[in-house]
Formats: C-alpha cells, structure tokens, sequence
C-alpha cells in the first residue's frame, strides 16, 4: 500500500478530508502566526504551503481538492455581504469624503492595470497570463468575473488574486513604515486598493477607521473593475 | 403555570438572534443567495454578494434592520475572511509551470505592480486630504 492511498481521493469523504484539512491548517497557521508575526506565517501564507505539501505529499490534484471545498470559497459571497455593516457605521466619514475615496479608487485602477500590463510586456509574458494579471488588485469574486470578459484565465487570476493580498497586506505595512500618510483614509485606501480581502484583514488591525474605508475602497475597485471590463475588452480584442 | 405568550415568544427570537452568530451569519448568507438570484434574473454582471451588500445597507439605512441583529454574525465573518482565500491557491496544483523561472516572473509583477498601486492610492489620497483642509482653513478666513 503507498502513502497515497492513506486519503480518500474521490467523493463525499474526500470533500469532508479536505474541508477538515483546510480548515485546520488555517487555524493552525492562525495560531503560529499569533505567536510568531512575521510575513511567512501570515494564514495566508502558511496555511497554503502546508495544504500544497500535502496535496503533492497524497498526490491530489486541484480538480478534485476544490470540488470538495468550493463551498469554503463560495462563503466570500456572505462575507461581502456582512461588509455592510462596517460600511454602514462609518457612514459618516463616506459621506464627507467620498468624493477623494473616489479619486483613489480611480488613481489605483489606472495604476494597476498600467502596471500589471507595462511589467508583463517587460517580462515577455503570454497574451493570457498577461490579461488574467489585470484584475488581481481587486477581490476574488470581482477578479474572476472580470478575468472572464477580458479573456484571461479566472483560475489563474484567483492565484494571482491570493498573491496580491498576501504581499499586499505584508507590503502595507511596511510602506506605512515609509510613506508619511496622515488621514486614516489614506492608510485605509491603500490596504483596499492594494490588496482586497487580505488587506481589509490588516487594516481592520491598524484601526476601525482604516478598516471601514479599506473595504469601502475594495467594492468601489471592484466595481468600477466590473463597469470597466466590457470597455476594456472592445479594447483587448 | 406558563400561560402561552406569542409576544414572549417574538422577543425571546429576536434575544436569541442578537447573541447567536452563527443565526446572524446564516442570515447574511440568505441575503447572499437572494443577491445572487437577483443578480441572475437581472443579467447584470454584478457579483450576487454586492447585491446582497447593497441590500443590506438599504434596510440599515431605512432603520428596517438594527444593526445589532447582524454584529456578531458580521464580525464573525469579517475575521475569518482568510481562511475563504485558501483553497483558491491552491490552483497552483494545476500549474507546475509556475515552479520555476515562470513563477519567478509572475511574483515579480504582483510584487511591484502591489507596490506602485498602494503608493499612488495612498499618496493620492493623503494629498486630496491635506488639499481639503486646506480648502477649508481658506473658508473660514
């Protein structure tokens, strides 16, 4: 009998497995990270290492491993809903100064997609892994929408998604260290501009104001994402 | 001897809703799958979550739903938002070309391109401010 055949590989044990495994290598890597806060034990950044030594360890593939998680991922969609309630306690704040939230949001966007195109083309990437960059400062269920309609690969850009957020949110802090950002609304908008959910996570740490506004930034990205793409494709294509 | 008291029964609920987050969770998720069928009947190319957000925020704003019904669920939620990313990742499964020189590339891309979309959005932002108090501090002379 080999290793491999320890673990269930098809059906509901396996999605039961897998789910189990995720969840507690998250809580695992959660409780790492309390202890020790550096940049590699982020859950985000553990929790991933470690599921991939397995997979590769019990030779799963990503087909099967996801079929059993999905419904992990599909939870991002309360998520989004329950950011109301942040954004509705810092209605205040929005409604005075949305107008230079807005200017963020746009500034970002040009940023990202000049930069995710000027690098790529620096690098000699391909025609997909080139447009399945473009969307990735912006949140999952967004990205992979967006990813869809220009012709990029939406699995692809949700890697590319999960690497934004992760560096993202370690680069945020380090840049704060650097830049001279005095309103709470410039150190939000950078975190949900920079790097979505993940972001939204960090800045909720650095203060409640920071975090309200992050993800207000991190809709209002993905929106203007989601109105831009068709705009975007006439263009691509 | 207990006498049956419908009115009990609508506060002691609405007790149990305000300390139970997992209740207050999946009533978020319902408003999720009403934003999505909304989203799906519509055709709009809106993410079923943001209908549900918008959804959501027009009944807080109308004071048709307290705020307190949804915290605790909503906190909940929000501070295990990472683990829902992960399994994501694990694409790179699918993907080995990504091991090498490939991988390298990519990561230089979403490195630098993080780094220049946070500074301008924070940079931006922080001048529109000061502009604003600026704009302001003119006003009041």
């Amino acid at each position: 009998m080999m290793i491999s055949d320890l673990a269930p590989h098809t059906g509901l044990l396996a999605g039961i497995f897998w789910s189990a495994a995720t969840i507690a290598l998250y809580y695992a890597a959660r409780w790492v990270h309390k202890r020790r806060p550096r940049w590699w034990s982020s859950p985000l950044a553990l929790a991933p290492i470690l599921l991939i030594v397995l997979a590769v360890f019990l030779h799963e593939n990503y087909h099967e491993y996801i079929r059993g998680t999905h419904w992990l991922v599909a939870m991002l969609g309360p998520v989004t809903v329950a950011f109301a309630l942040p954004i509705f306690e810092q209605r205040a704040v929005i409604r005075k100064h949305w107008p230079v939230l807005l200017t963020g949001v746009l500034v970002g966007d040009a940023m990202a997609m000049l930069s995710a195109w000027g690098l790529a083309t620096l690098l000699h990437l391909s025609d997909a892994v080139r447009l399945s960059l473009l969307p990735r400062s912006v949140s999952t269920p967004f990205a992979m929408a967006v990813s869809g309609d220009i012709g990029g690969i939406p699995d692809l850009t949700a890697v590319f998604v999960v690497l934004t957020g992760v560096f993202g949110a370690m680069l945020g802090e380090a840049l704060l260290a650097f830049l001279p950002l005095r309103s709470a609304l410039a150190r939000g908008a950078l975190f949900g501009m920079g790097a979505h959910g993940a972001g939204v996570a960090q800045a909720r740490r650095v203060g409640d104001e920071e975090g309200a506004i992050a993800s207000l930034v991190m809709i209002m990205a993905g929106l203007s994402n989601v109105l831009a793409a068709p705009l975007l494709a006439l263009v691509l294509r | 001897m207990h006498s049956f008291n419908p009115r009990k029964l609508v506060v002691s609920s609405r007790l149990v809703m305000r300390h139970s987050r997992l209740l207050q969770g999946g009533a978020l998720a319902g408003f999720w799958l009403l934003g999505e069928g909304v989203a799906r009947i519509s055709g709009l190319p809106i993410p079923g979550g943001i209908v549900g957000l918008a959804l959501v925020l027009l009944l807080l704003a109308s004071g048709r739903l307290k705020a307190i019904s949804l915290r605790r669920g909503a906190d909940w939620l929000l501070a295990e938002m990472l683990l829902f990313f992960i399994p994501a990742v694990l694409a790179v499964l699918d993907h080995r070309e990504f091991l090498g020189l490939l991988g390298l590339k990519l990561l230089a891309v979403v490195l630098t391109g993080t780094l220049f979309v946070m500074g301008t959005t924070g940079v931006a932002v922080d001048l529109c401010c000061r502009l604003n108090v600026r704009l302001a501090r003119h006003d009041d002379k």
